[in-house]
């Protein structure tokens, strides 16, 4: 089963995310701040396939520090940051760092929980991808 | 008696001058030091009476102020006195006509002489006179005694005489420099701009003795003088009256940026007469000086004073009076500029504290909006998953989501506003960004008429496209939500003409700049509320917020450019946007390319 970890320091978009991905049928743990979300990324075992961050949270950075603690901990743990509607800046420099995606929280008109929904579809995808490439790799290098 | 008498043949006695001048310098009051030197006067010259005069400029007269000495009544004591050169005419009168002492030993047979009291035998009598050559008063002794009065008791008469003179000059330089003192303290006090203007003519009229005082600055929407305050019969035409600068002295004045002073300002050849405190006939006196501030004139303050029917007091304005205006108009000056700078320092300070007040807010709002997104998609796939057909629940949903949109659509505008001052520059085409704009925000199925009139080959401008557009759309939405069915919005784009240019900052005034103009046919916008539409949450569309133009204005200080509105209200609104371009060559060969 997938594991997914939701950090948001907003007790009722950690629980409408949660409820969201449980539907979908991964398991959903919560952290409710950037220090507790990487505390969690680092002692989780095995690695969180995917993990949803706020972007604003202790630091307006918060987010970027969250990336760089899953993708140090499993360098193909894939990053959703959650931004403001219109935070481009942020956004772009998420991806520059490695993250699968950014979702805006407030897009006037979207269903940003279905549009969660799929994205983390594909970031699962990516990460199966990425990790059977791996074993690849890893097969070959074991013939040698 | 000769040993009583002060004057022997080695002069007048120095104790009487030590005493004399002791007072001068230390008197509490003006009165008590005339008052004084009147008694000593009486005193040394061994007189049996006396008394000062001063002059009353305004009734033409003189009015007995100080009396000492034997004999005096209420009655008497209240004896003003006309002036005259004519014989019979009285030896004070003559006095202050002639500006010249007069020695009558025996007045029974002196034609000028006029009985005050019944008893005098011999009187002599002194001018008082200023460094402009003007009679203040008239000092006067007498006595019982037949030639009472020798040469050195004139002479004597005459140096009291000057320093009495010397007092009621300091008093009045002490009178205005209370007169400024106070001035400076009302320019200081927080209180509304015309007050001030107000209070300020008030009391150089009052206490400087300028009859008519008027107070013009300088708009820099139409480059006129225009009347902001004035006590009078031109208090009505406040706000109305106005001169192009170089019209009339007061408009000569505006733009020659040196002071007017001149007597009988009707035979002027820069008169114009246009608005007047006084009839035409009736200005006898007419001084003009400028206000100015570092970047120039900003306006003119006026002062007349009526022609004097008495011949003996003239009425035209000293270098002191103008000294004194100068000194008001450059306090002035000041406080109005300061007024500016406060004025722009509290809304930057408003509008940054608006600003970290709705980032939090935002973040906290758009949180609780995507949880109940959250809930909401819930809600729909319980509401799926049971089965239940419930239309109303349906409806209802469709209602929330509808609510949420708008909330979204509010705490958008709420970011925008926030981020409008972080632009990320780069080089582009105005002209191309204006016709974007038009392009995307434009709606094209309109009933408003759109005219664009794009002057081409302007220089590009360092600007942020996205949120400039932003702006552009904003202004022309603005119109089309204002604009009655047929009416128009033209828009153009030019080099900011020198009329535009006076809307920027001292700082920028140097700068090159283009401009764009949005015009409509509206209703445009009352003039009090001009100075309120760039402020937050002002608004008088139902729509949004009303941060819309006050993301313009940050939009364009962020580009360091200058957004005013100058339409007439009634006839519609005129928005006027300035930016910088950096000249690579002047304008001039600018055009000339444009000309080829």
């Amino acid at each position: 089963m997938c594991r997914i970890l939701v950090i948001d320091d907003e007790e009722a978009v950690r629980t409408a995310v949660k409820r969201r991905l449980e539907r979908d049928g991964y398991k959903v743990d919560v952290a409710d701040s950037q220090a507790a979300g990487i505390e969690a990324i680092k002692t989780h075992n095995p690695p969180y396939d995917v993990i949803v961050t706020d972007m604003v949270m202790e630091s307006p950075t918060s987010g970027l520090d969250v990336l760089r603690a899953a993708l140090t901990t499993d360098v193909f743990s894939e990053v959703i940051v959650l931004t403001a509607y219109g935070n481009v800046a942020n956004a772009v420099e998420c991806m520059k760092r490695g993250a699968f995606d950014y979702v805006e929280k407030n897009i006037p008109g979207v269903d940003v929980f279905e549009l969660l929904s799929i994205k983390i579809g594909q970031a699962l995808e990516r990460r199966r991808t990425s990790l059977a490439t791996l074993r690849k790799i890893e097969q070959y290098s074991n013939l040698d | 008696m000769s040993s009583n008498n002060p004057i022997s043949k080695h002069g007048a006695d120095p104790k009487l001058f030590a005493e004399v001048s002791r007072l001068v310098a230390t008197g509490s009051s003006i009165d008590e030091v005339l008052q004084g030197i009147l008694e000593h006067s009486v005193e040394a010259c061994a007189a049996t009476r006396g008394f000062l005069a001063i002059a009353d400029h305004d009734r033409g007269e003189l009015d007995v102020r100080y009396t000492a000495g034997i004999g005096w009544t209420e009655e008497k004591r209240l004896g003003r006195l006309k002036v005259s050169e004519e014989t019979g005419g009285g030896i004070i009168s003559l006095v202050a006509a002639t500006g010249k002492p007069y020695n009558s030993p025996n007045v029974i047979e002196d034609p000028y002489y006029i009985e005050f009291f019944e008893d005098v035998r011999s009187e002599i009598a002194v001018p008082l006179v200023d460094k402009f050559g003007r009679i203040r008063g008239v000092f006067n002794i007498e006595s019982t005694a037949l030639g009472a009065f020798r040469e050195d008791h004139e002479r004597m008469l005459q140096a009291l005489a000057d320093l009495a003179m010397i007092a009621i000059t300091m008093s009045d330089h002490r009178a205005r420099e209370a007169a400024l003192v106070e001035i400076g303290k009302e320019l200081s006090r927080y209180s509304e701009p015309n007050e001030i203007l107000q209070k300020v003519i008030d009391v150089a009229a009052d206490v400087l003795k300028f009859e008519d005082c008027s107070l013009f600055l300088i708009d820099v929407v139409t480059d006129r003088l225009v009347l902001r305050a004035s006590r009078g019969p031109l208090k009505q035409w406040i706000g109305q009256a106005s001169y192009a600068l170089g019209e009339g002295l007061t408009g000569w004045t505006a733009q020659h940026g040196v002071p007017v002073r001149v007597v009988d300002p009707s035979k002027d050849p820069r008169w114009k007469g246009r608005f007047e405190e006084l009839p035409a006939s009736e200005v006898g006196a007419y001084m003009a000086v400028p206000i100015r501030i570092h970047r120039g004139v900003i306006g003119v303050i006026r002062v007349q004073r009526k022609k004097s029917p008495y011949k003996w007091f003239p009425n035209d304005f000293t270098e002191d009076d103008e000294t004194i205006l100068t000194t008001i108009a450059s306090q002035l000056g000041i406080a109005l500029d300061n007024r500016r700078l406060i004025d722009q320092l509290v809304r930057s300070e408003r509008l940054a504290a608006w600003g970290e007040t709705s980032a939090r807010s935002a973040h906290m709002i758009g949180n609780r909006i995507f949880a109940i997104k959250g809930d909401i998609n819930e809600l729909e796939y319980v509401l799926k998953e049971s089965g239940a057909n419930i239309p109303e629940a349906e409806e209802l949903i469709q209602s929330i989501n509808k609510g949420i949109f708008l909330l979204e659509e509010i705490l958008n505008e709420f970011r925008e506003f926030v981020k409008c001052t972080q632009v990320e520059l780069q080089e582009s085409d105005l002209n191309q960004l204006v016709r974007e704009a038009v392009e995307e925000g434009f709606p094209k199925r309109s009933p408003t008429k759109l005219e664009l009139k794009l002057r081409p080959g302007l220089p590009p401008i360092k600007a942020d496209p996205k949120k400039l557009k932003r702006c552009f759309t904003e202004i022309m939405e603005n119109s089309v939500n204002f604009l009655p069915e047929g009416g128009e919005i033209k828009i153009s784009t030019s080099y900011a003409d020198a009329r535009s240019k006076k809307w920027l900052k001292p700082s920028q005034q140097s700068g090159h700049y283009l401009q764009v103009r949005f015009e409509d046919t509206g209703p445009g916008i009352e003039l009090e509320r001009k100075p309120k539409i760039f402020n937050p949450f002002y608004s008088s569309r139902a729509k949004g917020m009303g941060l819309g133009l006050s993301i313009v204005k940050g939009i364009v200080e962020a580009h360091n450019g200058v957004i005013y509105e100058h339409g007439k209200p009634g006839k519609g609104a005129k928005f006027t946007i300035l930016l910088p371009y950096e000249s690579k060559r002047d304008e001039q060969s600018g055009t000339k390319s444009q000309a080829s």
